[in-house]
């Protein structure tokens, strides 16, 4: 780190930083039970990021590279300088870089990559599969990261994080056909308690699946979301607290003003968590060397603070601001058994659902729901699509009380929207 | 001028080979792919501009794959030291030691797979480019690229920000095994234009691309995308929702692109055969489209961001004819699922970087063009939806199961487009109905290489896709 340090220092740039992450990693590739392939990683990633400002004071420019750890110190310092030269010909309204801060330690507990990757296979070992239910296949990813970022203000700050990544197919079959459900797990390390729960309730959906009906056309309908689906919903509200949002007049949320003239449903309270069990980015800084805490942003339905990046926060005029790493919504009102009532159509699976944050589009073609006809009878459909908008559904939208955690996010077990249209297959 | 290949490659080769020869000691088969791929990245808005050496494929690292008792592991590393193979060599051996102990503490079996053929094959290749991205003077090209943006924000008073977006990366990479000495170098470009409009609280985005193979001389071509990046943006914000329902619809060639890609490009890769993930196996030699669905995939069926002369297992690029006139002929396939369907590899084994395992991936995946003219398409269309600007796809090989979402659906009545806008569109439905459905397809054809393709939602690489104007039925939200 030294040599970077010095070819920085000395490459004429008005500040300067440098990244330094390396990441050790484990890769396990399984076919039904059997090993297709293992794999493993040793990689350094070096950024160097060099800052000047204009002569006149009114521009500031940034470049930045990736830098090898092989490059010799020659290499490095045609870089640096290529930056500075790169930097002045971008012109950014300047703004000051971050400075250092008490950064309170979080807790992480790297395991060995050996212990932690036994613990994965034991538990996708551990699934319980039967004739007409099984996995595909599945692989696993466990990797151990240390994030260094010194930079020209005086910040030295380390990182050490796990993170694993899970992905899974599970297969159900009937009667000759065949059907494939899909996960994308991202964790801090092995929650196999969690995995073998949520993985054996997408065997039931796939059991489902197999005896669904083609979805009714319903037109506008009432949406249940109680799987990873329902994260969208509220990264919606998320991307509009952003300062980056706020600043380019992408987002209509106020500072202290309600989100919806008309609340009938709950009101989100949404916040910034430092630390979030389980969740694969606990820091105590983030990218740009920002001290993480936790922050309300929005509160019973009225933004209250705006967050974001170093240079969108500046210019917003914002303090104590830093880009978000965990996240949580409050739950609401009611229990997940209260929200489901009357007739409503409950989608556990998508093919890929997606709420724009810029234009608050909701769309999601559906692979697997549950359609509750408010007569107490529920058929599983598959098939069609749903569409809406967020700009419809904020004002009486219902949350679970309960909550349940997804990658780096704490969100109601069950959303319900009201206003959301419903093709049929 | 030709791109010329990476001095650091060269510089590495005899190390490798040094490491290659120490490995070889302990696996039946070595292979080791090293890549040193620079490039520009230029991002310029209202309110930010960023320039950087990084884009989606540069990248500078060593994968290396062993082979013994009928499995394939791999090892990346990005501090080899070509003067010490050694210590490289010992470091790969104990970590995979490591793991083949932890595997025979949990019991785990192997899906055994037949060692790889190491046919001799020496290749260089420098393909033709004008500029290269580590190289380029970037004042000339930032001024216009805000100068383009300056203009967009000028065209209407909705404006909210104009964000031009242009990158560049010089690719090479070396592959070598006992037999095998190739080495591959290219410039691809790729760059947009997306405007950002918003009224009355309501915001629409209105986008348009550039891709190729070149450097960054390809930017010139940004400014042409302006128009419609602005004019499709406002036209959104005046757009109604679509009434669900399956219409009559003619895809614009960025549409019939994704549906290409989502279609049949995913449901044919045949790592999907292998783990029985995909219909397509079923569906060889049948009918899967009308007479007039011809598609292609392979890096050498275009000249853009994927045209390589090699895959990342050291496979020389193709050229394979999917579907033939509605006949669903083969798939593509990287080379240890071809060892275990029996089939030969067709230039499609394709990492995210180094860092990553290889799939079979897509490169070129575009439908053959027709002879009708759009003028024609559209006079045949009793009521129904011109379809333009793709956001995402999402494929269900599995079923054949589609998902569009489109920027915006013109509507067409008795022949004519009444100017009448819808948007979003979600377009669904099962592939064999959507390509059966197929009745005209234009004379022209585009290809789009802008975007990525993720496998599930990670392993992201760079694709294109694309084809003519088609005409088909389809299901609409």
């Amino acid at each position: 780190m030294d040599r970077y340090i010095d070819i920085m220092r000395s490459c004429g740039a008005d500040a300067w930083e440098i990244t330094d992450t390396r990441t050790t990693g484990w890769e396990f590739y399984f076919i039904k039970h059997r090993l297709d392939q293992n794999r493993a990683k040793n990689v350094e990633h070096i950024k160097f990021k060099a800052y000047k400002m204009s002569d006149d004071g009114q521009f500031l420019g940034m470049a930045s590279a990736d830098v090898s750890p092989t490059d010799s110190d020659d290499d490095l310092r045609r870089t640096a300088a290529e930056l500075v030269k790169r930097a002045s010909l971008v012109k950014n309204k300047p703004y000051r870089l971050n400075q250092p801060a008490d950064y309170v330690p979080v807790k992480t507990e790297l395991k060995p990559l050996a212990e932690e990757a036994e613990a994965f296979i034991r538990t996708m070992e551990s699934i319980d599969e039967t004739d007409t239910e099984d996995l595909n296949s599945f692989e696993l990813f466990i990797e151990q990261n240390e994030r260094r970022l010194i930079t020209s203000e005086g910040i030295d700050v380390t990182e050490k994080y796990p993170s694993a990544t899970v992905d899974v197919v599970i297969n159900a079959r009937k009667d000759g056909h065949e059907i494939e459900l899909y996960r994308l797990y991202e964790l801090g390390s092995c929650d196999g308690k969690l995995l073998k729960h949520d993985i054996e309730e997408l065997m039931q959906f796939g059991k489902d699946r197999l005896r669904a009906e083609p979805t009714p056309a319903v037109g506008q309908s009432p949406v249940v979301l109680s799987t990873d689906a329902a994260l969208s919903v509220y990264e919606y509200f998320l991307d509009n607290m952003n300062a980056a949002f706020v600043l380019r007049g992408m987002s209509s949320f106020e500072l202290g003003k309600e989100i919806s003239d008309d609340y009938t449903g709950d009101r989100i309270t949404l916040r910034t968590l430092r630390e979030l069990e389980g969740s694969p980015v606990n820091t105590s800084s983030d990218i740009e060397g920002a001290p993480v805490f936790d922050a309300v942003l929005i509160e019973n339905g009225v933004p209250v603070k705006y967050i974001g990046s170093r240079m969108f926060s500046q210019y917003m005029g914002l303090t104590d601001s830093f880009n978000v790493t965990n996240w949580a919504v409050s739950g609401g009102s009611m229990s997940a058994d209260e929200i489901r009532t009357g007739s409503f159509l409950e989608i556990v699976e998508f093919s890929d659902f997606q709420v724009d944050g810029m234009t608050g589009d909701i769309f999601g073609e559906i692979r697997l729901a549950y359609y509750h006809d408010g007569k107490g009878n529920v058929t599983p459909v598959s098939g069609g699509s749903v569409s809406g908008s967020m700009l419809d559904n904020i004002s009486d939208m219902k949350m679970s009380s309960e909550t349940r955690r997804y990658v780096n996010a704490e969100i109601p077990a069950v959303t319900r929207l009201e206003h959301v249209t419903v093709a049929g297959a | 001028m030709k791109a010329p290949f990476s001095e650091y490659l060269n510089s590495q080769v005899s190390g490798l080979r040094k490491l290659i020869t120490i490995l070889r000691e302990k696996y039946d088969y070595v292979s080791v792919l090293s890549t040193d791929s620079r490039g520009l990245g230029i991002s310029i808005s209202q309110h930010s501009k960023t320039v950087s050496s990084e884009t989606m494929t540069t990248e500078r690292g060593t994968v290396v794959r062993v082979y013994k008792n009928g499995l394939y592991s791999e090892y990346s590393l990005n501090t080899f030291d070509p003067e010490r193979p050694e210590a490289a060599a010992a470091e790969i051996t104990a970590v995979m030691d490591a793991q083949f102990g932890l595997l025979k503490t949990c019991g785990t079996n192997v899906y055994e797979t037949a060692k790889m053929t190491d046919e001799s094959a020496e290749l260089f290749v420098e393909k033709e480019t004008e500029q290269l991205p580590e190289t380029t003077d970037l004042s000339e090209i930032i001024d216009k690229l805000c100068a383009i943006s300056d203009k967009g924000m000028s065209m209407s008073e909705y404006m909210l920000d104009c964000i031009v977006r242009a990158q560049s990366t010089h690719i090479c990479k070396l592959f070598l095994t006992d037999n095998r000495y190739l080495r591959q170098s290219y410039v691809y470009s790729e760059g947009s234009v997306t405007s950002i409009v918003g009224r009355d609280g309501q915001n629409r985005f209105g986008y348009d691309s550039i891709s190729g193979l070149g450097g960054p001389e390809l930017f010139s071509q940004l400014e042409g995308k302006l128009d419609y990046a602005v004019s499709s943006a406002l036209e959104m914000l005046d757009a109604d929702r679509i009434v669900p329902g399956e219409y009559e619809i003619i895809t614009s060639p960025e549409v019939t692109g994704l549906i290409a890609h989502e279609a049949f490009g995913h449901g044919v890769e045949m790592d999907m055969f292998v783990k029985g993930r995909a219909l397509g196996a079923q569906y060889v030699d049948k009918r899967v489209g009308s007479d007039l669905v011809t598609m292609h995939e392979g890096a050498l069926c275009a000249e853009d961001v994927t045209s390589y002369a090699f895959d990342d297992e050291g496979v020389l690029a193709g050229d394979v004819t999917e579907i033939d006139k509605g006949i669903l002929k083969t798939g593509i396939c990287d080379s240890l699922s071809a060892l275990r369907l029996g089939t030969e590899p067709t230039g499609n084994g394709k990492r995210e970087n180094f860092e990553h395992k290889v799939y079979t991936r897509m490169t070129n995946t575009i439908f053959d063009s027709g002879s009708d003219t759009l003028e024609d398409m559209i006079a045949s269309v009793k009521f129904g939806y011109l379809l333009e600007g793709c956001q995402s796809g999402m494929e269900d090989p599995k079923h054949w199961g589609i998902q569009c979402i489109i920027q915006m659906g013109r509507e067409i009545r008795d022949g004519k487009l009444t100017g009448k806008v819808v948007s979003p569109v979600i377009m669904t439905g099962y592939v064999p109905d959507l390509l059966g459905n197929i009745s005209m397809a234009s004379t022209d054809r585009c290809v789009y290489g802008s975007g990525g393709c993720g496998k599930g939602y990670k392993e992201w690489v760079k694709v294109t896709d694309g084809g003519p104007y088609l005409k088909t039925v389809g299901r609409l939200g």
